[in-house]
């Protein structure tokens, strides 16, 4: 525990410090401007609706009137109002998209997460029936975000120069960043696999075992961290 | 009538010339020859009226003392009154070449001079004048003078050197204007909520004004607006003031005044697009929109009212549609 300790002092330090960046949504007079960079579009464009829920709370509290002659991105095909959308996941099957197969990446999604549900069942099945009461079958959707929570990092190593010397240093990482670097984990853990074994069985496997904080993928984030700690003498050099 | 005897006599009178400025007159002393003078005058000066005694004054033939020389302009004055009486005479020429250009376009053009837009005359150059260069404002044209040369101040000041504007020491008579209007409108508002707080009425949304969909002008449109330069200090003030007053409950009263200085952000002109529909013979409305378009997808869509709920794609049902993102973007 002697470790958690330093590390949390590590963290602690690092955010006193840390210019993470804070977006103010102001409701007043100044629009909610979409952060995206390299955009077709122009700054004052706001982000699509697309939600019915979000759209109802909207006329409800008035913002309706606030929004309705402001200039409006287009929204992108994934954007739907379908019981089945989820922000998390659709994210996800991007990244796990080749080649523009969308199709493709999200049929192998879909069968992990119904590889996910039947495990479910089963262990639900199999328990005996005093047992049964405890355990709860949870939505993999829900797992899914469980296990991206788990895995992300708070800190990450970033080669920097100092003196000729290419140093890894502790540096701490975006929350979008973090997430990303958690699928792209995800994802290489997947394809780590046997010939015969099956991507979407594999992926099903590693996100149960990031849900309940155990496998591969969280294990390689705890790596990372125990680097990033034994490294902490050049956290300085961040900021040289 | 007793000639009133005037002795050495100090008489101050007021004279009101837009501003209200005193003169003290000296009158000058020596009984007998005011008497003389002032024979015609039988009262005294100061139960006069102040427009009687100015009269008065200025018609007293006083040659003992000589009346102050009259201040020659001065040259700074001289060049200024004669740029600003050159710009003039440069803007009527420019404004009367433009009406001739105007007309022989129309003549080119086989068009009506007189119901001939800016609009038209545009087309026309374009048409004319084919360019190939990237930047429009490099391209040809032909526009009123007010719109190409900048425009500049009339002159601020009067012969004998007084501003015609008070707030002229300024630097920036207009924009501070600008700023002092506002304070006098926000001051207005608050007498108006302190009426209304009294009288018990209730306040709602709609008395705000909405900002959303609408942005204020950038510092350039402002300078060219005020037509004085505004740098970055002074926009940020304007900035402040103006939200200030924004946000007050009841701005939508002043609600012309803010809009002046915002620009719309919505494309007004395609909003006002809204087709008409057609009827079937059983009565159901319906519009056909041709050309909705997608990357290199393109459709005609036709939608009914009262609706069914049903839709055919290309005559099939969603089953046209392999792909289920394709077939989630129809229906949701």
């Amino acid at each position: 525990m002697s470790g958690m300790s330093s590390l949390t002092k590590l963290i602690s330090t690092l955010a006193r410090v840390s210019d993470t960046k804070l977006v103010l949504l102001n409701h007043s007079n100044v629009q909610i401007i979409s952060s995206a960079k390299m955009s077709q579009y122009p700054k004052y464009f706001i982000d699509p609706t697309f939600r019915n829920d979000e759209l109802n709370a909207m006329y409800e509290t008035g913002e309706v009137k606030e929004k309705a002659l402001v200039p409006c991105r287009a929204a992108l095909t994934e954007h739907t109002s379908s019981e089945f959308y989820s922000s998390f996941t659709r994210k996800f099957i991007n990244h796990v998209m080749r080649k523009g197969n969308k199709q493709l990446a999200r049929e192998i999604v879909e069968k992990a997460f119904e590889v996910i549900k039947k495990t479910q069942i089963q262990k639900f099945h199999s328990l005996p029936p005093e047992k049964k009461v405890d355990f709860a079958i949870r939505d993999p959707h829900e797992l899914f975000h469980q296990a991206i929570i788990n895995v992300k990092p708070i800190m990450v190593l970033t080669p920097i120069k100092r003196g000729g010397v290419r140093y890894q240093v502790p540096v701490p990482v975006d929350d979008v960043q973090a997430t990303i670097l958690a699928y792209k984990w995800f994802i290489e853990a997947s394809k780590d696999k046997e010939r015969t074994v099956r991507f979407y069985n594999k992926l099903a496997k590693e996100i149960m075992d990031a849900a309940n904080n155990t496998g591969r993928v969280v294990k390689k984030k705890l790596d990372l961290h125990k680097q990033c700690e034994a490294n902490r003498a050049y956290a300085h050099y961040r900021w040289n | 009538m007793a000639t009133t005897m005037l002795h050495k006599h100090r008489v101050s009178v007021l004279f009101s010339f837009g501003r209200s400025l005193y003169r003290r007159i000296n009158v000058s002393q020596g009984e007998f020859g005011l008497q003389q003078k002032c024979s015609a005058y039988s009262r005294p000066i100061n139960t006069l009226s102040a427009s009687e005694a100015v009269a008065e004054i200025k018609n007293m033939p006083d040659e003992s003392r000589p009346m102050p020389a009259k201040k020659p302009i001065s040259k700074a004055m001289k060049a200024y009154l004669l740029q600003a009486k050159n710009y003039d005479e440069f803007m009527k020429k420019q404004n009367t070449e433009f009406q001739i250009g105007r007309r022989h376009l129309a003549n080119i053009m086989s068009m009506d001079a007189d119901t001939m837009t800016q609009e038209d005359i545009d087309q026309a150059i374009e048409f004319l004048f084919p360019s190939g260069l990237y930047e429009p404002r490099a391209r040809p044209m032909m526009k009123s003078p007010e719109l190409i040369f900048p425009p500049k101040k009339a002159a601020e000041f009067d012969e004998s050197g007084r501003p015609y504007h008070s707030l002229f020491y300024t630097m920036n008579p207009n924009f501070y204007g600008l700023l002092q209007e506002a304070v006098t409108e926000y001051v207005n508002l608050n007498k108006e909520e302190d009426n209304m707080i009294r009288k018990r009425i209730s306040f709602n949304s709609d008395m705000k004004i909405i900002l959303s969909g609408s942005d204020w002008l950038s510092q350039e449109k402002l300078s060219n607006l005020l037509i004085e330069q505004i740098d970055d200090a002074q926009y940020e003030q304007f900035k402040n003031v103006m939200l200030r007053l924004a946000e007050h409950p009841l701005s939508n009263k002043v609600k012309d005044f803010i809009m002046k200085y915002r620009y719309s952000l919505v494309n007004e002109a395609a909003l006002a697009e809204i087709p008409k529909p057609s009827y079937e013979k059983d009565g159901r409305a319906y519009v056909t929109f041709k050309g909705a378009r997608r990357k290199n997808a393109y459709a005609d869509v036709t939608v009914h009212m009262p609706g069914t709920g049903k839709f055919l794609i290309n005559d099939c049902d969603i089953e046209y549609f392999q792909d289920i993102q394709s077939r989630e973007q129809v229906i949701c």
